[in-house]
């Protein structure tokens, strides 16, 4: 097969002749050496190794005990409910927000509260779920009456979870569901299916792929979940995060904490694969979204609407009760003892958590363009260029964002607290953690965008006389932008928000909000927990809401969702 | 700026298909163009036409072969150094950008002046019609106004060549009809040398000065329309120009007075001197519709058929006559005052002897 | 273009890899005392010498582990505060400098390390707190006794800490172990059966005081200084003692080894061993009992203890049985299903 060799070695030649592209895959490579497969390399050895000799005795040690076991399997059936209550919750609510045929404000209310489980900063549900649910909770004695209901354990971490994590769900299907043409519907009506029929056969197999995307998306979430389960599981129902963050933490065993990483990795690590060689890449976001010619949607009967809209409202008045109560605890002297009004908490925030603000926001703000900048590169080369070790090379990338944060916030510290590379207590390791976890969302939108701009129209601009650096400037570039935005809007949200990696990765110089949050809820500093909680509401909404002006600016192919986005 | 010829030199390209191996797409092609000649490439899709083009435009290289546009080799050249107009099938747009931007888009790349693009792109869509588009967008025009953007784009830089890539295939069928006098009126006055891809031979045959037909990567036959409608040089010209019915006849005699073979049980004498074939051997030969004579059954002379169908077409009348095994396609002209046949009706068929065409001695190409 | 971002990409990293400049003298700290009590004694150590200290607070599992994960490349000089069971643990991971502050000598000896080690700059009994709604409630008085906990009406009530992560569990566990004369199986089996009524363990020592404070929990066991906290912020909470006897831990500071600042390190360990810090403890509403004998207790905390039957924690046996009684209590109480 010379025909084929020869094409493979015709691509090495064709990349060695193109200097800037070779310098820049060199580069990329370097970072994804360094910041994903180095700490992952030194995980595993941590594992595996002992004194330089391969070993099982680790795993051994730490699968002996019954209670890590234990948190194994809580961890996946956790994660499978989740998924399941999720993806439900989330389709219910896309099929609403889509077939009901509501008025363009009722969806935007859904949407809006939609978003806001998934840009909040951790713990925000679980504080007030144990103030609602609690043996004295609002909701559980001074409503029901209920005595000796008890708040810790699986059913509060699952409702907890499912309402932070259906956005995801919702993100999913809408799109999916709104490119079901109606017309296919109103075809199946007109030869005489009953409405419950033409959903059964029509809609819901087309939404299938759809469905098992968000299933394997809520999974992942929850399987990787520190914060929520750390507050609402109680000591009954231990999950493999939070064990491995004790074992580190409590039991100074880096070692077993490493273990237990790589037995959440298993997991982690099948769903990543199902999601990529199953699912498919019919994952990306649908950008150009034409319809067909609009025929009011027959779908659902009128009488459902009603009841189906009732519904979503009430999750969403779910949602809001949650925020309220977190304003409400950071307006109040002690909530529970004291209901005097002050803005007391949020001075101390913004004069003893100033540091947090300060850092946190410094770290957002470098992780930002450097998030976005190798988030368009990488998409970029992946997704146009030809050059040996290519699908590789975007399978790296996505690991960091795959795997559970614990994993790669334990695999940061070992690697990064010994020579060579000694980068702990930098901002430096922080920034890197963010970058190389949440920019494969800005590389995914770049290739899909990439793959929605016909070849011909860089070929259009090269008969036009244009060298292939003027094409990538004035035409390839200007159409991506909007992946650009949305990658930087992701980091920017995410460094606000994340905790399970970085709590590793604080030190004395730089320190995060939301590690901040989680030590004041733990001091029972409840006021500055939920005024911090609320800072980063705000600012992140503020962030979605510039991000998503920019974005109109540009009437590229298509406009992206920042939400959307945030979806994946 | 005079036109320039083209010239495609024994240029072929293959590209390795992961199951068949090797395939060529492109198999050993010349072709010159004359300077301002509109010089079609017809085939049916896969034959090559489509890659050929693009070779001349630079978008692929030839695994062997040259090619030179004015006298010049332009085969190692990128397409961006070629001086090109290329209309795409898709026209190819750019979506950020307006229409003025669009069609400014290579003279901005060749770092003119304002003032000289806003004169230049004024002139060109006023030549498309298209005066006081400047300033949409190609999401908010037509199809038929987002190809004229596309023409005036590529004509806009003065290349010396234009090349269409099936360019009317998305626009329907009037459009399409209005269009291509359009273009050729514009590639006339412009005085450039074109190069058209398409798989549709009438529209090849409304515009072309000369016609070159595809086939499996190459060219089996080139010339002008009468050319190639008149001696179609293999049963797949013959029947992808035109409707046809292809039929086998028995040499009787060949000589320098022409042929004499036995058709449908009748005796006719071909006068084609040049034709190479003996006493007894088996021929197959052209008949176009249009020059089969049907008469009424009572009329005596001819071959006795069957009509099968019939389909009145205003200014003509399409029959399918079922003669002995064959089924064979006749056009009758003017049928509102010579009047039409009905179904089931028996006829008598004749065939002129000069509306036969012998068909040369070539390798019969397999049905595409 | 390309290579233009490539450029900035590359120094970026390069930029933010130096450590930060530092403004004047400073040290660096873990501390295991809430924000709230450290942040205003390190402000006092700054007013009283110039010396700033950088510190960030972590419970005395995770300080300890960092500390010991930074053992070849420490990033602070002293680990500030935290049951000295912790301090005791640390020694054998030899992460301490040994250093004797000036008063060394006058210290207890159950408050200093025979060596240095640690020094202890605080005591902090533990207590046993309830909610005054929740007693009304059920007709019971404030719990006085270690059984008293194991009353039915407690089920699902009771919060106290993880000793897989706070020094607070650690303490109360060795606390009922002295009860009990040191017999581990008769300890553990109370545990047990205190189990049952515990509604979940927390991951900080105060953890459980906001929920007994709220009502959500009816009582728990803590530090003396997070329950008078308690009190203070304005919750409804009583404060009582088992007659058996109840354990107290002293609060420690302690130089890390290799530490890059040692002498501001030993600057800061003699402010804090030495009344100049313990006397701001009544000022700053801190309720830990000095450890300093010239300090005397302040007066509404010495009400507090008035009849209190409090022991010391012997570290010795602490800091040798630490892991294995916490190994077995996880297996043993912690797993142990409703």
């Amino acid at each position: 097969m010379a025909g084929i060799a020869g094409t493979w070695m015709e691509r090495w030649r064709r990349t060695l002749r193109d200097p800037a592209l070779f310098a820049t895959v060199l580069v990329l490579w370097v970072f994804l050496v360094l910041f994903i497969l180095f700490p992952l390399a030194r995980l595993l050895g941590r594992t595996f190794l002992d004194g330089g000799q391969f070993t099982l005795a680790n795993m051994a040690a730490i699968l002996q005990d019954s209670n890590h076991r234990q948190a194994f399997w809580n961890s996946l059936l956790l994660a499978a409910l989740v998924g399941l209550c999720g993806t439900v919750l989330g389709f219910l609510y896309a099929f609403t927000a889509v077939r009901a045929n509501l008025p363009r404000g009722w969806i935007m209310i859904l949407d809006a509260c939609s978003i806001l489980p998934l840009v909040s900063p951790p713990f925000t549900t679980a504080i007030a779920m144990i103030f609602s649910f609690g043996p004295r909770g609002l909701i559980t004695y001074h409503l029901f009456g209920i005595k000796g209901f008890t708040v810790y354990g699986l059913h509060s971490t699952l409702f907890s979870e499912t309402l932070t994590y259906f956005p995801i769900a919702y993100l999913t299907l809408k799109p999916i569901l709104a490119a079901i043409d109606p017309n296919v519907e109103d075809m199946a009506f007109s030869l005489g299916s009953p409405r419950w029929r033409v959903f059964r056969t029509v809609t819901l197999p087309l939404t299938i792929p759809g469905l098992a995307n968000a299933f394997l998306l809520l999974f992942a979430a929850s399987l990787a979940d520190f914060a929520t389960p750390l507050i609402l599981a109680g000591n009954s129902f231990p999950v493999l995060p939070t064990q491995a963050y004790l074992q580190i933490t409590g039991l100074f065993d880096l070692k077993g904490g490493a273990v237990l990483s790589f037995v959440l990795l298993v997991p982690a690590l099948v769903v990543y694969l199902l999601q990529r060689y199953w699912v498919g890449r019919r994952y990306y976001v649908t950008i150009t979204g034409k319809v067909g010619a609009q025929t009011t949607i027959k779908s659902l009967a009128p009488w459902a609407r009603a009841p189906l809209l009732g519904l979503c409202l009430l999750i969403a008045a779910a949602i809001l009760y949650f925020y309220v109560l977190l304003f409400y605890a950071s307006v109040v002297v002690a909530l529970g003892a004291n209901h005097a009004w002050t803005w007391h908490h949020y001075e101390v925030i913004f004069t003893e958590g100033l540091k947090a603000i300060r850092d946190t926001l410094i770290i957002a703000g470098l992780g930002m363009p450097l998030g976005g900048l190798y988030g368009i590169l990488l998409g970029y080369l992946v997704g146009k260029k030809h050059f040996p070790g290519r699908q590789t090379m975007e399978v790296v990338s996505m690991i960091n964002y795959s795997l559970p944060g614990t994993i790669v916030g334990i695999a940061y510290l070992i690697a990064f607290n010994d020579p060579p590379l000694i980068l702990t207590g930098t901002a430096l390791v922080i920034v890197a953690c963010y970058v190389f976890r949440y920019s494969p969302t800005g590389i995914r939108a770049t290739v899909a965008l990439l793959q929605q701009i016909d070849p011909s129209i860089e070929e259009a601009s090269e008969s036009l006389g244009a060298s292939s650096g003027t094409t990538f400037r004035r035409i390839t570039l200007p159409l991506i932008v909007p992946a650009f935005f949305a990658g930087l809007g992701v980091v920017f949200i995410r460094s606000m928000t994340a905790i399970s990696a970085t709590i590793f990765l604080v030190s004395i110089n730089w320190t995060l909000i939301t590690v901040r949050i989680l030590e004041n809820m733990t001091e029972l500093s409840l006021g500055p927990a939920a005024a911090f909680s609320i800072l980063v509401v705000v600012i992140v909404f503020a962030m979605i809401a510039l991000i998503s002006s920019l974005l109109r600016r540009f009437r590229a192919a298509g406009v992206v969702e920042v939400t959307s986005i945030l979806g994946g | 700026m005079s036109a320039v010829s083209i010239r495609i030199d024994g240029v072929s390209k293959q590209f390795a298909h992961r199951v068949k191996g090797e395939v060529y797409a492109v198999r050993d092609v010349s072709l010159t163009v004359q300077p301002a000649e509109f010089v079609t490439l017809l085939g049916p899709s896969g034959c090559g036409k489509t890659t050929t083009l693009r070779m001349i435009a630079g978008f692929e290289q030839p695994n062997s072969g040259r090619i030179f546009i004015g006298g010049q080799d332009v085969t190692g050249l990128m397409a961006n150094q070629r001086n090109i107009g290329f209309v795409f099938q898709n026209y190819a747009l750019f979506p950020h950008l307006s229409v003025f931007e669009n069609v400014a888009y290579g003279l901005r790349v060749q770092r003119q002046s304002d003032a000289a693009i806003l004169r230049a792109v004024g002139e060109v869509l006023a030549m498309v019609g298209l005066q006081g588009y400047e300033q949409q967008f190609p999401n908010q025009l037509s199809g038929g106004e987002q190809q004229r953007v596309a023409l005036a784009r590529a004509i806009v830089i003065r290349p010396r060549v234009l090349l269409f890539d099936e360019p009317l295939s998305n626009l329907d069928a009037k459009l399409r009809v209005h269009m291509r006098g359009e273009l050729r009126e514009l590639q006339k006055r412009l005085d450039i040398t074109a190069v058209y891809v398409t798989h549709d031979q009438e529209e090849a045959m409304a515009i072309s000065d000369r016609i070159a037909v595809m086939h499996q990567g190459a060219i089996v036959q080139e010339g002008t329309a009468e050319d190639l409608y008149r001696r179609p040089a293999s049963e797949f010209v013959a029947q992808f120009i035109g409707r046809t019915n292809l039929l086998s006849a028995r040499v009787l005699a060949a000589g320098a007075a022409g042929v004499e073979i036995e058709l449908a049980s009748q005796r006719i004498r071909v006068p084609d001197e040049t034709a190479r074939v003996a006493a007894g051997e088996t021929v197959r030969v052209v008949v176009r519709p249009e020059v089969i004579n049907v008469y009424a059954a009572e009329s005596g002379s001819g071959v006795p058929g069957t009509i099968v169908s019939r389909t009145f077409l205003g200014e003509k009348a399409e029959y399918q006559v079922q003669v002995g095994a064959e089924i064979l396609q006749v056009t009758s002209y003017d049928p509102v005052r010579r009047g039409t046949f009905a179904p089931g009706q028996q006829v008598r068929l004749s065939f002129p002897a000069e509306g036969i065409q012998l068909l040369r001695g070539e390798a019969q190409c397999r049905r595409p | 273009m390309r290579r233009f971002w490539i450029l900035i990409a590359a120094l970026l990293p390069a930029a933010l890899a130096l450590p930060p400049a530092l403004a004047g003298e400073s040290v660096n700290a873990y501390s295991i005392w809430p924000e709230n009590w450290a942040r205003p004694m390190f402000q006092e150590f700054e007013k009283a010498t110039g010396i700033k200290v950088n510190f960030v607070r972590f419970s005395s599992g995770e300080a300890l582990a960092r500390v010991i994960a930074e053992k070849n490349n420490p990033r602070v000089d002293v680990l500030f505060g935290g049951p000295v069971e912790t301090h005791a643990a640390g020694i054998k991971e030899a992460i301490f400098e040994p250093y004797k502050p000036p008063s060394f000598n006058v210290l207890p000896a159950r408050f200093r390390h025979a060596e240095g080690q640690w020094v202890a700059i605080a005591d902090d009994p533990l207590v046993f707190m309830s909610n005054t709604k929740f007693l009304k409630e059920n007709n019971l008085k404030p719990p006085m006794s270690w059984n008293d906990l194991l009353h039915p009406a407690y089920k699902n009530m009771l919060q106290m800490a993880d000793a897989r992560t706070s020094g607070t569990a650690v303490t109360r566990i060795f606390s009922i172990l002295e009860v009990y004369g040191r017999d581990e199986d008769k300890a553990f089996d109370y545990m047990k059966k205190k189990r049952r009524n515990v509604q979940v363990y927390t991951k900080s020592g105060g953890g459980g005081t906001l929920p007994v404070g709220l009502g959500q929990a009816g009582a728990g066991i803590f530090f003396i200084v997070d329950a008078l906290d308690t009190q203070q912020k304005g919750y409804d909470v009583a404060i009582s003692f088992p007659t058996e006897g109840i354990g107290t831990a002293a609060e420690a500071i302690a130089l890390i080894k290799g530490a890059k600042n040692p002498e501001l390190g030993k600057k800061l360990i003699d402010w804090a061993a030495s009344p100049a810090m313990q006397s701001l403890f009544a000022k700053y509403k801190i309720n830990f009992v000095p450890a300093h004998p010239e300090m005397k207790v302040e007066a509404s905390l010495a009400e507090v203890l008035k009849g209190a039957k409090i022991f010391p924690i012997d570290d010795q046996y602490a800091g040798a049985n630490r892991k294995r009684v916490v190994e077995r209590w996880v297996n043993e109480v912690l797993s142990l299903k409703e």
